[in-house]
């Protein structure tokens, strides 16, 4: 509650100090005609075939990256050789800006929506996939050991020591892939795109359009902050047998 | 019920046993002890089935699933509630999840866990916790008890009650028991016969002691009978003997 305050403080200070006519309202509009522009942008009915592109890529991104690289994770977590050829692209994609690849998506994809998928799915996968693989390795052998010594299989093991195990890890990595699938699909639009919230943000750069930035910004910041709610919710709930779930979340 | 006849058990090539033979009977609890380092864990391990012997043989008259196991570590699963974990073993052997369920609240009960069913592990306390593993285990009906120092981590009020609890449900259902116990006393109150097993490595049983005292048994009542004062004089210096002989 005080964290919305807060927020809310801020917005009413920037109000305040932009009808002082203390900051320039071109560079920084205040909030309420942030809220009309994006009300009009929404309204206007042009907005939606931009919104599509980008949610579109920055969705399906998240989805096949987190299947990606949840199955990868798996596969290398229980088969030593994947885990070996697997391991240095990994590293290797983790320690780059992944973003730089984005110029090599257009040129391998083009500019429509599947550089823009691809890019996504990259930045996703890679981080699932070392919150799986870390995951499986963290597994408390105590638990295999008394799942077996009941008579239990690789599917107990799977359903009821590996899964859950792993959902702790995967769940605090989701809230960061979401940022990311959205990166990825914002960013591949920046390069190259005829669509997208990417695309308006790039011409409303080239224009200096600081109303229009920060309506974009405020309408992706608000499609994040709704999937960061689902994903406490989910969390929240298969969770709810850790001693508490907070903190770092 | 259980015979084993002349085992060898190791790691690699190096003997931890060697020539061990000892029999449970049915609805017998036997305790074995000896020295740290003698291979207790490791010759109940091999019982187990989860090691292989280098020779010998170890003989059930019974099926492996009759068999029941309790080490000291509780291995619960912290995202299943108590109720669930109790019937964990009960739904991998098929059971349909009702059942189970309901079997497992019956077991847990029986164990003084009454409407603590629907809490998880980190909501109980160690002895309770202590509970929750008996149960899971109990529930599958075991004709064999292995059990590895399985109260070890509780303190000794606790112990005491959680080992009367068990003591009174093995003897009711008649269930056999094989325990492993660094802890002299107990192995006295709770046992029918106590084995040392002599230092390692190359350890084997030094010497077998039947225990008279009569069941149903108070565990802690029995600690009274002038007999066992006796019993546990003799048991403490073989012991000492045996760690000695290895010594020298």
């Amino acid at each position: 509650m005080r964290r919305v305050l807060g927020v809310f403080g801020l917005l009413l200070l920037w109000e305040g100090l932009s009808a002082s006519g203390l900051v320039n309202p071109l560079y920084a509009p205040p909030p309420h005609e942030v809220l009309l522009t994006l009300w009009g942008f929404l309204a206007s009915g042009e907005a939606w075939p931009h919104l599509q592109a980008t949610f579109s890529a920055a969705l399906l991104g998240l989805f096949w990256g987190i299947l990606l690289g949840g199955a990868l994770g798996l596969l290398a977590a229980f088969s030593s050789l994947v885990a070996d050829l697997l391991e240095p692209v990994m590293l290797l994609l983790n320690a780059i800006p992944r973003v730089i690849l984005a110029p090599l998506f257009v040129i391998w994809l083009g500019i429509g929506l599947a550089s823009k998928v691809a890019l996504s799915l990259v930045l996703v996968a890679v981080l699932i996939f070392f919150a799986v693989y870390g995951g499986v390795r963290n597994v408390d052998p105590r638990l295999v050991e008394r799942v077996r010594t009941l008579g239990g299989g690789s599917l107990w093991l799977l359903r009821e020591v590996y899964l859950p195990s792993l959902a702790a890890w995967v769940l605090s990595s989701l809230k960061v892939a979401v940022g990311f699938a959205f990166t990825g699909a914002v960013v591949g639009e920046f390069v190259a795109a005829s669509r997208g919230l990417g695309y308006l943000l790039s011409f409303a750069q080239s224009t200096y359009n600081a109303k229009l930035s920060l309506a974009l910004i405020a309408l992706i910041v608000l499609f994040v902050l709704f999937l960061f709610f689902l994903f406490e919710r989910l969390e929240r709930h298969l969770l709810r047998w850790r001693p508490q779930v907070g903190g770092q979340g | 019920m259980l015979e084993v006849r002349n085992l060898a058990l190791g790691y690699g090539k190096v003997p931890v046993l060697a020539g061990v033979s000892l029999h449970v009977a049915a609805g017998e609890f036997v305790s074995l002890v000896g020295p740290s380092g003698s291979g207790k864990s490791t010759l109940l391990r091999a019982i187990a089935g989860l090691l292989k012997p280098l020779s010998g043989e170890i003989r059930r008259g019974f099926p492996k699933e009759a068999l029941g196991f309790l080490f000291q570590e509780d291995a619960l699963l912290p995202w299943r509630t108590a109720r669930q974990n109790a019937a964990l073993g009960l739904r991998i052997r098929g059971w349909p999840r009702e059942k189970a369920l309901g079997e497992a609240e019956a077991w847990l009960s029986r164990l003084g866990l009454q409407g603590l069913g629907d809490r998880f592990p980190h909501e109980l306390s160690g002895g309770q916790r202590k509970r929750v593993a008996l149960a899971q285990v109990l529930a599958l009906r075991p004709r064999l008890l292995l059990m590895d120092e399985p109260f070890s981590s509780l303190d000794a009020i606790l112990r005491m009650e959680i080992t009367r609890d068990l003591l009174r449900l093995v003897e009711g259902e008649g269930i056999s028991v094989l325990l492993v116990t660094h802890d002299l006393e107990e192995a006295l109150a709770l046992s029918d016969r106590v084995y040392l097993l002599s230092q390692g490595p190359r350890a084997r049983i030094a010497k077998e002691y039947p225990v008279p005292f009569p069941r149903p048994r108070d565990p802690v009542g029995v600690r009274s009978d002038p007999r066992f004062g006796t019993l546990l004089k003799r048991l403490w210096q073989d012991l000492e003997e045996v760690a000695l002989c290895a010594a020298s």
